[in-house]
């Protein structure tokens, strides 16, 4: 709201960072303070969805996009039972929304949350600095309207990967969510059972857990430390590692879990749960600059060299080449690494790696913008995961069909015709145009 | 897949003419197509009627054909020049059509021409309804239900199965008349009653009624691989019910949440999957049901469009250049995307601003027509803002029309009408933003204002905000305006002199008060990425932000800042924006970093690769003063865009800016009346006699000194708005009348009219010291006729050489003595071998891109070069008075048919949009050239109806016999046909439309009449020849309204029926340019 508008209603606030800029504006959801490290997400809707994705806890998200909240807030889109973000800044947030989904608008969606916001920054010049500067501490206070001080308090306080947020979102109790009676219609009709994933959840987004019962599975969630065993006790047909916040090397009851489970059930992982199955096959983690979280990330899956548009939110990222060798005959004859995986996608080949103790792994998915991992496949073991948000929410719906290739692999290893599971890599090479549900529905 | 090695020769078709709903959005694509194939190592050739286009420039195609694009003159193109492939879909639907109509007559098979880019069968599917539905049906998308009827007992069954409302649209009816929504069975009696009178057909077409629903807009791009995109969403603040062109357009799509968004993503995607875009861009259009989110598919255009124009410029995205690479079988993740230069074109922009596109109306030109937009488009132009917010964009677009508003209101530029306030509210029309934002103000509910409207709420909230800042504005006033109000009132977009206003204090005064308070704009790039990026080009708009960051990094070279055309419009259209270009070309050669400032997102201009650095920016005095503020030019140009910056000259000047050129004090001095005629004395050179009045009374005792008949306009006008020729005592009056309403703060003008004159434009280039005369054109039709709407010919075709050197030498002594730098236009009427001058505009003109082409001379690039300060000796320029052995023919493209209701006739204000340009051996065959490319009608036979007045009847004879010798029926008014057969001419007699039955107007509509000759009178603008030519129009007859335009005609009738006529290109007219001189 503009100040010519608002006049008087808002009290002022301050955002500063840790490299000493600041920026000051106007309270528009909860008064107080928060800490956190900031971010910038570059996609233009969606801001419910990030909002309440549990994957930003501990972080200060900054909108790319200025004008915020013109469509209200939704129960439908929610994609956790609240909110896990620290604070929010943005230009010019909305107050009084339009849209026949609505029940309400984001300022009062915050308020109700406690999450602390600020509006009136400049947040493209603050992107340019997180962009130059790499991702920052930084604080939003509406008590300490002092620069100098919230500057030196920001200073001080924690850096984020000093704290496992999982622990923090994970929720203590197992959940069931059940397979669409679409889909379970559909599966049985073509003589397939019902299938059961158990699901780490990290910090789940719903949007997930929707994706995985729009292809027929029942999903059961189980919170982050759970042991193996106890996953193989709910007799599942597949196993998930899920999205969630923060330094994943600070997950490590999941890693281990991780690594007792991979190799005996089809597993499948997004995001922290692609970090966690790479820790387990011993790959190293790194924290990129800024990291990646907008909904149009061009990435390459190299098995179909179709190109999808998708949605990202993390700032770590394996190290394919720290995961082991290259097998040079599974790689074009290449023995030797290169940082850049673009390399791979203008050779038209697909690495493949020999990992310590689970197999070989190839790489399946590029981010074309900057050459990053976003996807890879266990050849020994059934096994995938990928970096970035197949589920989208918010975002393109191009790669929704991961959830397809998991069912695939957990057919395909549930099927013992020839007495051995019948597992064709093939899995993952699904057209992008096939995930996008418009055209499954056709 | 890398570049298909298989093609090496690309024909690609242009758009033709500027007509509404087809503009110079396809000269920026076609010359970005042009440029990208060039760079990729193709050979191209193009055909384009426009010599008003960059494409068109000899540079830019390796083979440049300025020819029709009809099946014929493109076939001998194909003959001639043998290309691989044709690349239909960078031209409009023009192109496309070509495209279908060669593929039909056989011709791409013949040649084995590939259509690359889109193939025939998709374009057909995306051209007809049926099949276009069928489609969607067969990928599970809706589309608008309906069903057609013949009978009100049909009409009813249909209307019972969609259920109310239901549009109802009479087939064959002109602009839809006896057309509407029907919400009850007993208003579908009556509409659908009147309807089925009215068609001729006794057929109507019952369809579900979708207006008041959201219309989005997507941008898509797709490549051979199957790789599809998302450049950019539109959504119309204006909902379903007005033509996506008349309507102002938001982008990125404001009120629509993620999975409504993603939904309209994925059907897009597959609409160009199922239509067949093998690659390239589309543009799927939606209709939105604000209520439940219903999802309708209203149209798709396989083609590059006016939408991925304002979508390329909205974005940073080249849509045109991609498609034209994906063509030839690049993918897109193969493409590098311009602006990151790190990253592929394969992704999605992302936008952290705001980006509102509103129409330019001339609804002024066309008297008798509704102002009431429908589905039939009729703006002439638009404007593009960028800004942080919504509500700033709005504002700043709207004060970049140039139609006197400073922003949304709180200018005192707006007179609402009490009497219908309510239902100009409601009523889309060009004014409607500017009535809801008054009520708003007024105290209406968003509520209401929404329901009077179908306007989402959201806007009008964003309204609502913008109208409620200004009393507090007002109540702070200048002394209680600190920092921090003044900061918000510029983010809400308000212009300084809109706070002025508020203030009661002045533009000058608010922008020192800025200037104190640092509250300065700061520059913010487009770079596709919302800053996830670093940005290699300087693509800008300026905007307010707490803070003061600013993006803009200082050049090394020193800066030349060009003032472009903004919006087009009828007078200043795309030849501007074509000289800006030029400057930017030139300059750039020369050193220079070159500076583009306009808010027209359908040029060249606003192309990023155009200049060095481009600001997307209104303008006014304060945006423009903002950008050179910032940049610190050497010199800014003023002259090539027309009259917009011409305009700011003064101002620039006292505000300590140092113009390029031409300086303000010999713009005044042209275009000052006293001072020119006074110059005019002292030269001895002879002009119309004329005088000034400020009222009727003066008006009345001038005309009388000077005698009848007079040309009547108002002072510092553009295009002959305003301007008449008046007969007698009694129009003067009702001129006057209406004359002081157009520009109150200026006099009238009035100058003698010589009748049947040879009227003349020169262009010329003076570096002050000596003067080249680029080109002397003849009109055709004489004087009286508005240079703009005049067909014209170089080298004049009837005047001797030693009157063209009297104009070539009057021409030189008045550019001296005005002190012209750059480029200058006179216009001359020729008369009994006597040269007058009419007027002299001290920039560049409407005919210079037609100059340049037609003489082989870039006049613009080297006008700039001149500004810049190099001397006319030191140019490469021919000798003037060189014998040329071909005609080029310029005529002008009327857009009648959008306007039914006004009346049809040429005269001194100008109501052309474009123009078309043919060349050849001799006169007539570059005369039917343009005829051909404008797309008229030529009838070898049939029956020719000619009405003259007296003035005529002496003339007419000579003409109607050649008529009757090659074979043609003449039907006359009893008053012509005794004329006709006093020489001896067979005719039959009509009777008038007041003489009962059967007269020429039921002949008209019987479809009996192959083309009519009808000069009009004074003024019978009421009278039968009104009748007359709007039955023409809308049954698209050709009909000519002055004498010499008869005569022109008969002789390219002439010439047609000697066949096809020869194509040429125009890189091999310089060679013979160069032998015969």
């Amino acid at each position: 709201m503009n100040l010519l508008v608002s006049e008087g209603s808002q009290p002022p606030a301050l955002f500063a960072l840790e490299d000493g800029t600041h920026f000051c504006g106007r309270a528009c959801g909860a008064v107080g303070e928060a800490f956190g490290e900031v971010v910038f997400n570059t996609s233009m809707v969606g801001y419910q969805e990030i909002v309440t994705d549990p994957s930003y806890a501990g972080q200060i998200v900054t909108l790319t996009y200025p004008q915020v909240g013109n469509y209200g807030v939704s129960d439908a889109v929610m994609q956790s039972g609240g909110t896990a973000l620290r604070g929010l800044v943005v230009r010019d947030l909305c107050h009084t929304p339009s849209n026949w989904q609505s029940e309400g608008s984001l300022p009062d969606f915050l308020r109700d949350h406690g999450v602390v916001a600020i509006e009136g920054v400049d947040t493209r010049a603050l992107t340019l600095r997180i962009r130059s500067t790499g991702a920052m501490r930084a604080a939003i206070s509406t008590t300490d309207l002092d620069p100098e001080s919230l500057v030196a308090r920001v200073a001080t306080s924690p850096a984020i990967s000093t704290h496992n947020f999982v622990a923090d979102v994970s929720p203590r109790e197992e959940r069931v969510i059940p397979a669409s009676p679409d889909a379970l219609r559909a599966r049985k009709e073509a003589g397939r059972p019902v299938l059961r994933v158990v699901a780490y959840d990290c910090g789940e987004k719903r949007g997930i857990e929707e994706g995985l019962a729009a292809v027929g599975c029942e999903v059961v969630t189980v919170p982050f430390d759970t042991p193996a065993a106890r996953v193989r006790s709910l007799d599942p047909d597949g196993v998930f590692f899920s999205n969630g916040p923060g330094d994943p090397r600070q997950v490590t009851q999941t890693a281990r879990a991780a690594e007792d489970l991979l190799g005996t059930l089809p597993v499948f992982g997004i995001c922290l749960g692609n970090q966690i199955m790479a820790l387990a096959a011993g790959a190293r983690i790194e924290k990129l600059p800024f990291g990646h979280h907008g909904g149009n990330e061009p990435v390459m899956n190299l098995l179909t060299r179709r190109v999808e548009i998708t949605a990202q939110n993390h700032n770590y990222g394996l190290v394919f080449e720290s995961m082991g060798p290259l097998v040079p005959e599974l790689s074009g004859g290449e023995v030797v690494h290169v940082r850049d995986l673009r390399h791979w996608v203008e050779r038209g080949i697909t690495p493949v790696v020999q990992t310590p103790h689970l197999g070989r792994v190839r790489l399946t998915h590029v981010n074309l913008n900057d050459g990053t991992p976003e996807g890879i496949q266990f050849l020994d073991i059934p096994a995938f995961s990928v970096q970035y948000h197949p589920e989208a929410c918010p975002g393109p719906h191009d790669a929704r069909y991961l959830f397809a290739s998991f069912v695939r692999l957990m057919d395909a290893w549930g099927c013992r015709c020839g007495g051995e599971p019948c597992v064709s890599p093939d899995y993952l090479a699904i057209d992008a145009r096939e995930g996008r549900p418009h055209h499954a529905e056709a | 897949m890398p570049r298909r090695d298989d093609l090496h020769k690309i024909l690609i078709l242009g758009s033709g003419p500027i007509v509404i709903g087809q503009a110079c959005e396809f000269d920026y694509s076609g010359t970005q197509a042009c440029q990208a194939l060039r760079r990729a190592g193709y050979e191209v050739v193009l055909v384009n009627s426009n010599p008003a286009t960059i494409m068109t420039d000899p540079e830019t195609a390796d083979r440049t054909y300025v020819e029709p694009i009809t099946v014929d003159a493109v076939t001998s193109v194909i003959e001639r020049e043998r290309p691989d492939a044709l690349l239909p879909n960078m031209g409009g639907q023009t192109a496309l059509n070509c495209a279908v109509a060669l593929g039909e007559a056989g011709v791409l098979e013949h040649f084995g021409v590939e259509v690359i880019g889109c193939d025939l069968d998709s374009i057909r599917i995306g051209e007809d309804r049926e099949q276009f539905a069928a489609a969607m049906r067969d990928i599970g998308l809706e589309v608008a239900t309906s069903g057609f009827a013949h009978t009100l007992d049909e009409a009813r069954t249909i209307a019972d199965e969609l259920g109310y409302p239901v549009v109802v649209r009479p087939s064959f009816t002109l602009g839809g008349a006896g057309g509407g929504i029907a919400h009850s069975e007993q208003e579908l009696n009556q509409i659908a009653g009147q309807g089925l009178a009215l068609s001729p057909t006794t057929e109507v077409l019952v369809e579900e009624s979708i207006e008041g629903w959201k219309e989005i807009e997507m941008e898509v791009m797709r490549d051979s691989a199957g790789n599809g995109i998302v450049i950019c969403s539109i959504e119309n603040l204006d909902p379903m019910g007005v033509h996506t062109g008349d309507s102002i357009t938001v982008a990125p799509a404001q009120t629509l949440s993620d999975n409504e968004l993603q939904r309209l993503r994925n059907y897009s995607l597959a609409c160009l999957e199922r239509v067949g875009v093998a690659t390239g861009g589309s543009n799927v259009q939606f209709a939105v049901n604000p209520t439940d989110g219903r999802v309708i598919v209203i149209e798709m255009n396989p083609r590059v469009s006016r939408s991925s124009a304002l979508a390329s410029k909205a974005t940073g995205f080249p849509i045109a250049k991609a498609a034209a690479l994906l063509a030839v079988g690049y993918t897109l993740d193969e493409i590098v995307n311009d602006i990151t230069r790190v990253t592929p074109a394969c992704f999605e922009p992302s936008l952290d601003y705001c980006v509102v596109k509103v129409p330019r109306f001339t609804f002024e030109k066309f008297k008798g027509t509704s102002e009431v937009l429908t589905t039939r488009m009729k703006s002439v132009g638009e404007v593009m803002a960028i800004g942080r917010t919504f509500e700033e964009a709005l504002q700043k677009a709207l004060r970049s029309l140039e139609d006197g508003h400073a922003g949304l209101g709180a200018d005192g530029a707006t007179a609402f009408d009490e009497e219908r306030f309510d239902e100009l509210v409601a009523l889309p029309t060009p004014e409607r933003i500017f009535y809801v934002a008054e009520a708003l103000r007024r105290g209406w509910s968003v509520h209401r204002v929404a329901e009077a409207t179908g306007i989402d709420p959201w806007f009008l909230h964003r309204i609502a905000d913008i109208v409620a800042a200004e009393p507090a504005i007002r109540g702070l006033g200048l002394e209680g305006m600190d920092r921090a109000h003044l900061l918000a009132a510029k983010q809400l977009g308000f212009s300084d002199a809109q706070i002025a206003w508020l203030c009661g204090s002045t533009e000058e005064v608010i922008r020192a008060v800025r200037k104190v308070l640092g509250v300065i704009p700061q520059v913010k790039t487009i770079d596709t990425c919302a800053g996830e990026f670093a940005a290699q080009t300087n693509y800008h708009y300026l905007t307010y932000e707490a803070g003061g960051a600013t993006e803009h990094v200082a050049a090394a070279r020193p800066r030349a800042v060009i003032l472009s055309a903004g919006p087009n419009r009828i007078g200043q259209g795309i030849e501007f924006d074509y000289c800006c270009v030029h400057a930017a070309y030139a300059l750039r050669d020369r050193g220079y970093e070159t500076v583009m400032v306009n808010c027209n997102p359908e040029t060249v201009s606003t192309d990023y690769d155009t200049s060095d650095r481009l600001y997307f920016e209104p303008l006014t005095f304060e945006d423009v003063m903002n950008v050179i503020e910032i940049e610190r030019p050497e010199g800014v140009i003023v002259t090539l865009g027309g009259q917009t910056p011409i305009k700011l000259a003064r101002q620039l000047e006292e505000a300590g800016v140092p113009l390029m050129g031409t300086r303000s004090d010999a713009i005044d001095l042209a275009e000052d009346r006293d001072r020119f005629s006074a110059l005019l004395d002292r030269l001895g050179v002879a002009y119309p006699p004329s005088s000034v009045a400020a009222t009727a009374e003066e008006a009345q005792q001038v005309a009388r000194t000077i005698g009848y008949p007079l040309i009547v306009r108002p002072s510092y006008v553009l295009g002959g708005r305003g301007m008449a020729i008046v007969y007698g005592p009694d129009e003067l009056a009702s001129y006057m009348a209406e004359a002081a309403r157009v520009t109150p703060d200026h006099p009238v003008y009035l100058d003698a009219f010589l009748e049947d004159a040879i009227e003349l434009d020169v262009d010329a280039l003076c570096d002050g010291t000596s003067c080249h005369v680029g080109a002397v054109l003849e009109h055709i039709e004489e004087c009286g006729i508005h240079s703009g709407d005049s067909a014209c010919c170089y080298p004049p075709f009837s005047l001797s050489d030693v009157l063209a050197g009297k104009v070539r030498d009057v021409t030189r002594a008045l550019a001296l003595a005005c002190g012209i730098r750059g480029l200058l236009n006179v216009q001359y009427a020729v008369k009994d071998e006597q040269v007058f001058v009419i007027e002299l505009n001290p920039r560049a003109s409407r005919t210079v891109p037609f100059s340049s082409k037609a003489s082989g001379v870039p006049l613009a690039k080297l006008a700039a070069r001149v500004m810049a300060g190099e001397a006319l000796s030191d140019l490469p320029l021919p000798p003037e008075g060189r014998e040329v052995v071909y005609f080029a023919v310029k005529e002008a493209v009327m857009p009648w048919a959008r306007f039914p209701g006004s009346d049809v006739r040429l005269g001194p204000e100008m109501k052309s949009t474009g123009e078309v340009m043919g060349v050849g051996a001799s006169f007539p065959v570059a005369y039917a050239k343009t005829r051909e490319a404008i797309d008229y009608e030529m009838p070898a036979e049939g029956t020719v109806f000619i009405s003259v007045r007296d003035a005529d009847k002496r003339a007419i004879a000579p003409v109607a016999f050649s008529l009757a010798r090659m074979g043609y029926r003449i039907l006359a008014t009893r008053g012509t046909a005794k004329t006709l057969r006093a020489a001896g001419i067979a005719c039959e007699v009509t009777k008038r439309v007041g003489e009962g039955h059967p007269n020429v107007h039921d002949v008209l509509a019987g479809g009996g009449v192959s083309f009519i000759i009808n000069t009009p009178h004074g003024h019978d603008s009421r009278g039968d020849g009104a009748i007359l030519r709007a039955e023409a129009v809308s049954r698209g007859i050709t009909n000519v309204t002055t004498l010499s335009g008869a005569t022109a005609l008969l002789q390219a009738l002439a010439v047609l029926r000697g066949g096809r006529l020869p194509v040429c290109a125009l890189q091999d007219l310089a060679p013979r340019r160069q032998e015969s001189a």
